[in-house]
């Protein structure tokens, strides 16, 4: 196990250089960087970790904050670009030998002073500077004293990272910070550059996603987050209202192409970024034409995501060069093998559209108003074909598609529209916002209830369904208190209609054995992926507990996956994030033959892993500048028969720059010490 | 309100205020650097910091919102450290060029280095030179100099949206450069450098000519066109050198490049400074004798109609007002016209009809406040800069929605909501194809009906009118124009602005369509909006104010007897009745249309005068020349076009014999009434003060009665073939910035704008040459291919007396049938 040599990260020192007894501490970061070149020192926002005690860490220090002012420093406000400056002169000059005490004094200084800075990045930089002349100040004399010469050849290599907490947690990995700058500045067409720089779908992920960006935001810590998302939609319809062309220029068109199984986000982002980088793609997408998006188009409802501002998004996905055919289901109309044939490689997203069965007694029976799945309900009503609802729709379910398939269904026309769901409100899985949506729209609830059967009658026609109420059980082996059904708490909720939304699975039918291509358990593919352990040399995972560093190559060479077939159902935004990280790796591995990550993409992944948001940090702040809430149509008409107009209206640009006024800009600065 | 206390005073703002504002409202002064109150906070320089209790650090003061109950603490030991370290840091490799530096004693970092106590560089880094950019015109920049303050950078996209300067790079290398690297091609308004607190950005046309506090600086108003902005300006040995203004005047400190850098026409040394007669040089008793004997002989051998006069609308009211005087009160004639008659004066007399009011209803920067703007038929960046930068802020500020319909792409576009890009000639369909789907929509005004007469008709008429012919007509479709409707219908305010692509359309009916929608829109008597005819010359409401018309005297009564306007006066020549012409700015061989007929006619004349400052073409064909004076050489008063008196000012005298038009009118007046009237001009003179009680009282929200005027729009054929488009550009005004060695930097020659599409097809390159013939001539210019006219539309700047293509045009209109060739 990989011994701390010294820390002082998190403002918890600990020191094992003079020996004696040795205090150990874990630290979420991987022993070798990429599961073989061991990781030697780390320093960052949050101090010091020091794990071979043969790096210098006056050279470290000297080259961190070199490259905080030459690459990141924004210039604009006094203390960081100047006092970064001085900084980056006085550390370069100790270790070329010019360096005096006085120096290292100025490092303290520095310290103190940048706490005055715009942002946090330069001042957050001066954080391992001061822990580091504070705890190696004999390091610092020894260069000052002559006593050591700079060194040659390090036998490390850094690698830095610029981050922040909203862009660490983003899976797409936006540079937040940066497009809200340019919001608030009044730039809008630069902030969309800068979004589309990770986000092929801007109006989409400007309105349903569920934004973990906000719930790592420092303003959080002062008073409510930036509204995130939001400030995307401005910039996304800035461009939109104003009828501006988009600026991208693919580069020159390229001969290697690619196959893309799935218009959904995971297949357009990846077909995107391709297309941009030259290289021919051919998106293969089941549903007709005037129907792409994937999981967007089909499991979204309009009044959510208006139709087109997607088709607008995917429109300009399609300016870039990238070819959709539509109606075209791979494993039907077109094999796998006839793809890989075809093109030079294949890149699996076809999402996870098969829904799950409910487990209640009659589901199988073919009953008359028992539909197969939200899924299948939402993307019916969607394409306009009979969905064999009724009048009395009851949909079992607590995530976003159950709250979708009780709102879509009053606007199918159902006169009730009721939701079961076995655990409360409050543990529900749907995002508040669309649950408080289905509640002003007059969809009635039953909390903590569990469908029992399904009651037909003789035409085999469903007439309710029987449920049983439920009640917290007592803690299981793992301490967790699971719903149990009270006994004789029975009931009937009378419908005609059931629509079981407890979730999808990918239909991976069409990938066939012979392929090779593995599969788990959870019927997603299996990919590639760093043995990046930890000290305690356990695997490192994310948070859906797939390998955290992925090179997203199946186990057939030139296959590729990506978004939920590849992750497990998630949403748009990982998908994306996903795609884009498969596009970059299908990139090299056409032009240079081989399947690796970059290190900008393994330290991307172990910053996500270490974690960059601190909850409990305290954050000094005046709280006089609350968050901007956007208009919202309310009232029944919004949800009447055939109304998906858009609910949510966004911000009005002047609210936009004010709410972009709020954030603190939470750059930070990562440097790793690899052998 | 928010109520919070600052080092224990007590202050209420309104919400959203920052502390900054708050201390400033009781006097509590805090030091900044970046702070500009006209742009958004930047937050930059950090000098404001300040305590808050309970907030465990410093707060920007510039940027931070108040809070209820906050105690502010602005000044400690702790905050003074830190302004005195942040100062030194900033002097970190700012260079000690102070004694060559044109900023040296108005620098703010100089002062503020002094009040801080920053006296020796604390802290050090390695040298760093920055390339200075010399080969931008106009303007320079000297990114050492730089302090980083972005006032430039927001100045120049969020005010005047030229977006050419940003901040580029990382660290200390970061500065403010073109977003290319490239040389500086924006609108040259230069108020980057008035907003650059140090010497980092300086005007080229000032460097090295003097040291500010050397020089004599007189507050006047801008003699170009009528936004009417406060210029100062700095002369020293009978020279203007420099004009600036401050963001405290009516127009914020917005000047454009006419305003900053057009004043080097007064210095230009082509100006007259003798009185010619025949073409030679005479002397001023000779020339005004000879003048007052013929125009005299010829009144009393032919009658008064044998005399006419125009003036130019750069002439002061008083001097306006002297001009119409001799006319009629010397003379007896009211054969007095201007460049008014083209369209400008009766857009007038469509808008008193509608409104009550005879020019723009409601002040200028009440357009920033509108829900919409309707921009229709005028390149406002052109026309009246001013006028753009508040259509700017109401779109990209403050939340307005703005259409834009004119022929050809503007730079309005790229902030427009919707642009409506129509077919010349179709201005009328076009806005009552606007105004028929907003009544469908049921987006009208919802007092119309019932608060503006003739309502019925204007429905009826609109009804009547197919949609089919409107789109065919105007080429635009469907959803465009009820996007537009969209845009415009349904909101607490409109602001609609319009100007000489629709003053003098081709097509009858234009203006009083627009002024129509206007006030279905609501556009008139709310507290922002308003409708504002624009123009492209300072004084034009002022001289139909002061009664330079054939039918109205000052005030706007009617005359007894109508005299000969412009045309009436050509015809006049032509039949040998119009005898003498007087000419005071007016060149018509260079601005008026129908060219080789003018000159012609002018050819006739028994007695020419021209009153001018240079050897215009006209002034070459004059029996006798005035040399007269620039608006930075006298005194008087502007009207704007929303109707606010600007003082006139005397910045420097003028150059060799020239005189002062309203001392010249004076003695010419003095000499054929054998009166004795002083020319004195410095108080708004109690004559007309008389003629038009409470003159300069500007008109907001008009409460009516308001009146739609239901004209049919006539059939006209379709047009083929080219349509000659001639305006103004950003880079010019009249003709008089031609005159200006600082505008002929950055538009230094004419220039026939051709649509690519058009040029492929006649074969003709970028800057080949064009032959332009139309019924009133041909010439012969070169050629600059565009994207941004439409196919069969070309467009030529009506500037410059070495193209004068105005002379193409053919009555009033500012389009043209012209036939194309390869030059």
């Amino acid at each position: 196990m990989a011994q701390v040599v010294f820390s002082s990260w998190g403002r918890n020192i600990i020191d094992n250089r003079a020996g004696g007894e040795v205090v150990n501490a874990a630290f979420r970061l991987p022993v070798a960087f990429d599961g073989s070149r061991p990781l030697n020192a780390f320093m960052g926002w949050d101090g010091i970790i020091l794990f071979d005690k043969e790096v210098d860490i006056p050279v470290m220090a000297a080259e961190y904050m070199t490259r905080v002012q030459t690459l990141f420093c924004c210039g604009k406000c006094t203390p960081g670009k100047k006092g970064t400056r001085v900084l980056m002169d006085a550390l370069t000059g100790i270790i070329e030998g010019r360096g005096s005490e006085r120096d290292l004094q100025l490092c303290e200084e520095m310290f103190q002073l940048l706490q005055n800075c715009k942002c946090t990045l330069c001042q957050s930089a001066t954080v391992p500077i001061y822990d580091a002349v504070t705890h190696f100040r004999d390091d610092f004399l020894a260069y000052i004293n002559g006593a050591k010469k700079r060194p040659g050849r390090l036998p490390y290599r850094f690698i830095h990272k610029q981050t922040a907490p909203c862009q660490d947690k983003c899976p797409s990995h936006i540079d937040i910070p940066a497009y809200i700058e340019a919001i608030k500045e009044y730039r809008f067409d630069l902030s969309l550059q800068t979004i589309r720089d990770n986000m092929p779908l801007p109006s989409v992920c400007g309105r349903v996603c569920p934004h973990p960006c906000e719930s790592a935001c420092r303003r959080k810590n002062v008073d409510e987050s930036i509204s995130i998302m939001l400030l995307k939609r401005s910039a996304s319809d800035h461009e939109w209202q104003r009828n501006h062309l988009p600026p991208m220029q693919p580069k020159p068109r390229k001969e290697k192409n690619v196959a893309v199984v799935g218009a959904g986000p995971a297949g357009l982002a990846a077909a995107y970024y391709l297309a941009l980088e030259g290289y021919p793609v051919t998106v293969y997408e089941a549903l007709p034409q005037g129907f792409g998006g994937g999981m967007i188009a089909v499991g979204i409802p309009a009044y959510r995501q208006p139709r087109d501002l997607l088709q607008r998004d995917i429109d300009i996905i399609c300016a870039m060069g990238v070819e959709i055919v539509y109606d075209c289901r791979v494993g039907k109309d077109i094999t796998l093998a006839q793809l890989k044939e075809k093109h030079t490689a294949v890149l699996l997203a076809p999402g996870a559209h098969r829904s799950k069965p409910m487990g209640v007694e009659g589901e199988d029976k073919g009953y008359k108003g028992f539909l197969t799945g939200g899924i299948d309900f939402l993307r019916e009503a969607y394409l306009g074909i009979p969905t064999g609802m009724g009048k009395k729709v009851c949909v079992v379910g607590g995530g976003n598609t159950a709250i979708d398939c009780v709102r879509v269904a009053l606007r199918e026309g159902a006169e009730v529209s009721t939701l079961l769901y076995r655990r409360s409100r409050k543990e529900m899985p749907a995002d508040i916002w669309e649950i408080d949506g289905a509640d002003e729209e007059g969809v009635s609830f039953e909390f903590q209830v569990l469908p029992t059967k399904i009651l037909v009658d003789e035409n085999n026609r469903i007439t309710g369904v029987q449920c049983v109420r439920m009640a917290m059980g007592e803690p299981d082996a793992s301490g967790r208190r699971r719903p149990e059904p009270m006994p004789g708490s029975e009931f009937v909720v009378e419908c005609d209609t059931v629509i079981p939304a407890i979730g999808q699975d990918p239909d991976l039918s069409f990938i066939p054995q012979e392929s090779g291509i593995d599969i788990t358990k959870w019927n997603t593919i299996v990919t590639k992926y760093l043995p990046l352990k930890d000290a305690a040399g356990k695997d490192l995972k994310d948070g859906m507990g797939n390998p955290l560093a992925r090179t997203l190559i199946t186990d057939l060479d030139g296959v590729f996956a990506s978004g939920d077939a590849e992750i497990g159902p998630l949403t748009v935004v990982a998908c994306i994030g996903n795609a884009h990280r498969a596009a970059n790796v299908i990139g090299r591995w056409m032009e240079e033959g081989k399947v690796y990550l970059t290190d900008d993409e393994i330290i991307e992944d172990i910053l996500v892993y270490l974690g960059v948001y601190d909850k409990n940090e305290q954050v000094p702040w005046l709280d006089s500048a609350a968050r901007e809430e956007q208009k919202e149509i309310h009232g029944s008409q919004r949800a009447s028969y055939k109304n998906y107009n858009e609910v949510e209206l966004g911000l009005t640009e002047e609210q936009a720059v004010r709410e972009a006024e709020r954030c603190l800009r939470c750059y930070r600065v990562a440097m790793a010490a690899v052998r | 309100m928010v109520s919070l206390s600052i080092d224990g005073r007590a202050v209420s703002v309104p919400k959203g205020a920052t502390i900054l504002e708050a201390a400033r409202k009781v006097g509590i002064h805090i030091p900044t650097l970046c702070w500009l109150e006209k742009v958004s906070p930047t937050g930059a320089c950090r000098l404001c910091v300040v305590d808050v209790e309970g907030v465990a650090r410093p707060m920007t003061a510039c940027n931070t919102p108040v809070k209820e109950g906050i105690v502010v603490t602005t000044t400690n030991e702790k905050l003074e450290a830190i302004r005195k370290q942040v100062m030194e840091l900033m002097l970190v490799n700012h260079p000690l060029d102070c004694p060559i530096c044109d900023a040296a004693g108005e620098c703010d970092l100089q002062d503020k280095c002094y009040d801080l106590g920053v006296t020796k560089p604390e802290f050090q880094a390695a040298l760093n030179r920055k390339l200075i950019r010399y080969d931008w015109p106009l303007l320079e920049s000297d990114p050492n100099r730089c302090i980083l303050c972005e006032k430039c950078v927001k100045v120049d996209h969020e005010i005047i949206r030229s977006d050419a300067i940003e901040v580029v790079a990382r660290g200390e290398e970061t500065i403010i450069d073109t977003h290319d690297g490239k040389s500086l091609n924006c609108d040259f308004c230069g108020n980057c450098v008035g907003a650059c607190p140090v010497g980092a950005l300086i005007d080229k046309p000032f460097k090295f000519r003097g040291r500010p506090w050397t020089y004599t600086v007189t507050r006047s108003s801008c003699g170009y066109c009528p936004v009417g902005c406060e210029i100062d300006y700095h002369a020293r040995e009978g020279r203007v050198d420099r004009v600036t203004t401050s963001d405290d005047t009516f127009c914020n400190g917005n000047l454009c490049i006419n305003g900053r850098y057009g004043f080097d026409y007064i210095n230009s040394e082509a100006r007259l400074k003798s009185p010619l007669v025949r073409g030679k040089k005479g002397d001023w008793d000779q020339a005004m004798t000879l003048v007052a004997d013929r125009l005299k002989e010829i009144v009393a051998g032919h009658g008064s109609d044998a005399v006419a006069g125009l003036t130019s609308p750069r002439l002061t009211n008083e001097e306006q007002f002297l001009f119409q005087k001799l006319f009629r009160s010397a003379l007896g004639s009211n054969n007095i016209d201007s460049e008014a008659g083209f369209g400008f004066a009766r857009a007038v007399e469509i808008i008193k009809t509608a409104t009550g009011v005879s020019g723009a209803t409601n002040s200028m920067d009440r357009i920033e406040k509108a829900g919409a703007v309707l921009v229709i038929g005028t390149n406002p960046n052109a026309e009246a800069t001013g006028y753009e930068y508040r259509v700017i802020a109401a779109a990209t500020r403050n939340n307005g929605k703005l259409v834009l319909a004119n022929m050809a792409d503007v730079k309005l576009k790229k902030i427009s909501h919707s642009h409506l890009k129509y077919k010349p000639g179709s201005e009328a369909f076009l806005a009552n194809g606007i105004a028929k789907l907003i009544l469908q929509a049921g987006l009208e005004e919802k007092s119309a009906e019932e608060m503006i007469s003739g309502f019925a008709d204007y429905r009826a008429l609109l009804e009547k009118l197919s949609l089919d012919t409107i789109l065919e007509k105007t080429g635009l479709t469907d959803t465009l124009l009820r996007d537009a409707a969209a845009h415009l219908g349904g909101k607490c305010s409109v602001a609609v602005l319009f100007g000489s692509e629709l003053i003098r359309s081709g097509t009858p009916g234009a203006v009083e369509a627009v002024v129509n929608l206007a006030l279905l829109v609501g556009a008139v008597g709310k507290d922002a909006g308003g409708i504002f005819p624009l123009h492209e010359k300072i004084n034009i409401r002022g001289l139909l104010d002061m009664g330079v018309t054939p039918d109205l005297l000052p005030g706007g009564a009617s005359a007894p007897v109508k005299g000969r306007d412009l045309w009436q006066m050509i015809q006049g020549i032509e039949q040998g009745k119009v005898k003498a012409l007087y000419l005071v700015g007016v060149d018509p061989l260079t601005s008026f249309p129908e060219g080789g007929r003018i000159r012609k006619a002018l050819e006739k004349l028994e007695l020419l005068v021209v009153q001018e400052l240079f050897p215009t073409p006209t002034a070459a064909m004059a029996h006798v020349v005035f040399p007269a004076s620039s608006s930075a050489e006298k005194c008087g008063h502007f009207t704007t076009l929303d109707g606010r008196l600007m003082n006139v000012a005397k910045g420097v005298t003028p150059p060799g014999e020239a005189r002062n038009d309203g001392e010249i009118l004076t003695e010419l007046l003095n000499r054929i009434t054998g009166g004795r009237e002083a020319a004195e001009f410095a108080q708004f003179p109690a004559e007309i003060r008389s003629a038009i009680p409470d003159y300069g009282n500007v008109t907001t929200a008009p409460k009516g009665p308001f009146a739609f005027t239901v004209t049919p729009i006539p059939e006209s054929p379709a047009t083929t073939g080219f349509t000659l488009l001639v305006g103004p550009i950003l880079f010019h005004n009249g003709a008089t910035s031609t005159w200006s060695e600082n505008n002929r930097q950055v538009a230094p020659t004419p220039y026939v704008e051709l649509q690519s599409a058009d040029a492929a097809k006649l074969g003709i390159l970028d800057g080949g040459a064009i032959k332009l013939t139309t019924d009133a001539g041909s010439l012969t210019g070169t050629v600059r291919i565009t994207q941004r006219l439409q196919e069969g539309l070309i467009f030529a700047p009506n500037h410059f007396p070495e193209f004068p293509v105005s002379g193409l045009l053919m009555g009033n209109a500012v389009t043209v049938a012209v036939k194309v060739e390869k030059g």
